[in-house]
């Protein structure tokens, strides 16, 4: 029987964070079905925001002079249901990077190459979270530029300095980050493709949707916890209406803050305690 | 610049219990350098939850292992240290070989060059574009080889590795861990199957129920086995048998001209036979099969209800 020889081998240099955003990198872009969300659902988000300035280019010399009035160009980047549609793609986006680990097992893998779990939960949130803002804002510039080029046809164009303009392009292009993160960690959380699915669209789009302002004030405090409610109420706004009922634009900020970062937290937790 | 690697797992009081069932109970053993330790058990032995509790991935409930002293859980590049085929279904199916094993090498820091010269090792080179949801039993257990060779570590751990592979595969692996341990790295290969181990592994861990039952080299093993002894064939059974137990040993008859005899050598018993003038046809030395070592030694303790609350 032979004794043991030691393995002589040559050190490389230790695996730094960014080697772990690499391979959080390549994981992510290597699966087709992240392309092609990603891919078709940015091409398809510009596509509505150029056909809704079409109608209105057409629409225009019907609409009222009220209506003319109350009209503001910037919404037509993001109307409330393609909203909706961004929040489900970028959440499931999210959801599934964290779920498509566990459901084929594959966090076996990944743990066993990388046991210090909080590292790799580490990079898998900036990756997502990075890819994500950069698209939210590539959509939001692109539909921002489309919807100008077709209704300065009309003289109804907007500049980027008019007042609320840059913080609501801000917003919209913030929906896609903060719903992939808090999809990421609803998925950390249930681990299965369909329940995280349904939870995003749940939480995130169908209960802020049913939502309205109410005459009870605790209810609007509770609805004003809501990222797509407080978009849709307030910083999609360039000028906010200033109600009670209604949520603050620091409020809502605060919203868009906490709930990626609850997220964040909650994956996490889950990851580094759970037997996998 | 060079390291020196030896690498040593050791498992110490380890327990685990899932609800009801105590899956691994108070487990030490010790897998050293340079060998091919067998970790043996029948089914639901808790082979696999010890792994995974040796890599981190499962916490014990009390008890500890520590590979080269140090609990893995807290290594940022585990490939370095620990190479690991725990389930060869353990990847996602929409993504190609290739890009599987780039994303782990890159989170380890590994070089690119790596990724191919594992999927050449295990000859997967020419599907290394192929998404592995399109892969074999076979072919995924290669890749899962390759991904525990990825990181070159000291110490390799291998859960039924040789499930789907063909006779060519078998003992290619076979022959691979042999390499690996003759290069001095600890190599822990577990199966149910005594026959998957016998040829390949020194040592021999076996465990039942999660308890462990014995830790030997193999021909320790295989002494243990009840059927271990001399057969001889002789026309005179009966006056030889008297002659045999007089000296001390114990003498089952097989049939009329055969005996089976334990407590002496052959050589002994060819000597005792010559000087008192018997006619010997035929006399062999016969070691237990370490398959039925196994059994007689696991029988008891072997789990098929699964789930049994204890
Ligand atoms: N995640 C789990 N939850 C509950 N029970 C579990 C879990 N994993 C394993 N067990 C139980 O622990 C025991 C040991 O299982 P384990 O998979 O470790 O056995 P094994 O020796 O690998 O068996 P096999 O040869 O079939 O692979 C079994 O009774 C099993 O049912
Ligand atoms: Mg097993």
């Amino acid at each position: 029987m032979s004794t043991a020889t030691p393995i002589a081998r040559p050190t490389t240099p230790p695996a730094r964070f960014r080697d772990l955003l690499a391979a959080e990198w390549i994981k992510l872009w290597s699966l087709r079905s992240t392309r092609w969300l990603l891919g078709v659902g940015a091409l398809a988000l510009i596509g509505f925001a150029a056909y809704s300035s079409v109608n209105t280019y057409l629409d225009w010399p019907t609409y009222t002079p009220r209506e003319q009035a109350a009209y503001h160009p910037v919404s037509e980047v993001l109307t409330g249901a393609t909203a909706a549609l961004l929040v489900i793609g970028a959440g499931s986006v999210g959801a599934l990077t964290v779920v498509g680990e566990y459901a084929t097992g594959l966090i076996r893998t990944t743990l066993t190459a990388v046991p210090a779990r909080h590292r790799v939960v580490a990079a898998k949130v900036a990756v997502v979270a990075a890819v994500m803002l950069t698209l939210g804002a590539v959509v939001t510039a692109a539909s921002f530029g489309a919807s100008q080029a077709i209704l300065s046809g009309r003289q109804i164009g907007v500049s980027l300095t008019d007042p609320g303009v840059l913080r609501v392009l801000a917003a919209d292009a913030l929906l896609a980050p903060v719903a992939a993160l808090v999809g990421m960690g609803l998925g950390a959380l249930l681990r299965h493709t369909a329940a995280a699915v349904v939870a995003v669209c749940g939480v995130l789009v169908v209960v802020p949707s049913f939502l309205k302002p109410t005459v009870h004030q605790w209810a609007n405090d509770l609805y004003a916890t809501l990222p797509l409610y407080v978009w849709r109420n307030c910083l999609s706004q360039t000028h906010p209406r200033d109600s009670p009922a209604l949520p603050t634009v620091t409020g809502s900020w605060v919203v868009f803050a906490l709930w990626p970062l609850v997220a964040a937290l909650l994956t996490l937790i889950v990851v580094t305690r759970r037997d996998v | 610049m060079c390291a020196s690697v030896v690498g040593v797992i050791r498992v110490s009081g380890l327990s685990k219990r899932y609800g009801d069932v105590l899956a691994v109970h108070d487990l030490t053993f010790t897998v050293p350098p340079g060998r091919v330790t067998g970790f043996l058990g029948p089914n639901g032995a808790g082979k696999s939850t010890t792994l995974r509790m040796i890599l981190g991935l499962n916490r014990p409930s009390s008890g500890t292992a520590t590979i080269n002293g140090r609990p893995f859980a807290h290594l940022r590049a585990g490939l370095r240290h620990v190479g690991a085929l725990l389930d060869a279904n353990d990847v996602h199916g929409g993504r190609s070989a290739a890009a599987h094993l780039s994303a782990l090498a890159r989170g380890n820091g590994l070089p690119r060059r790596r990724v191919h010269e594992v999927l050449a090792e295990v000859r997967l080179a020419g599907v290394a574009g192929r998404r592995l949801g399109g892969f074999s039993l076979g072919m995924r257990q290669r890749l899962g080889i390759a991904t525990a060779l990825l990181g070159d570590p000291p110490v390799l751990l291998f859960d039924e590795p040789v499930n789907g592979l063909d006779p060519e595969g078998v003992r290619w692996v076979r022959d691979l861990f042999r390499r690996l341990a003759a290069e001095g790295r600890a190599v822990l290969v577990s199966s149910h199957l005594m026959s998957e181990v016998e040829h390949t592994a020194d040592r021999l861990v076996v465990i039942g129920r999660g308890e462990l039952i014995a830790e030997e080299s193999v021909a320790e093993f295989a002494a243990r086995g009840s059927r271990a002894g001399v057969s001889v064939r002789t026309p005179a059974a009966a006056e030889l048998a008297a002659l045999l137990t007089r000296a001390g040993a114990a003498v089952t008859a097989e049939g009329v001209d055969a005996l089976t005899v334990t407590g002496l050598s052959a050589p002994r018993v060819g000597e005792l036979a010559h000087t008192h003038g018997i006619v010997l046809h035929g006399l062999a030395t016969r070691t237990a099969s370490l398959e039925q070592a196994f059994m007689e030694l696991t029988a008891d303790r072997a789990d098929h209800r699964a789930g049994e609350r204890r």
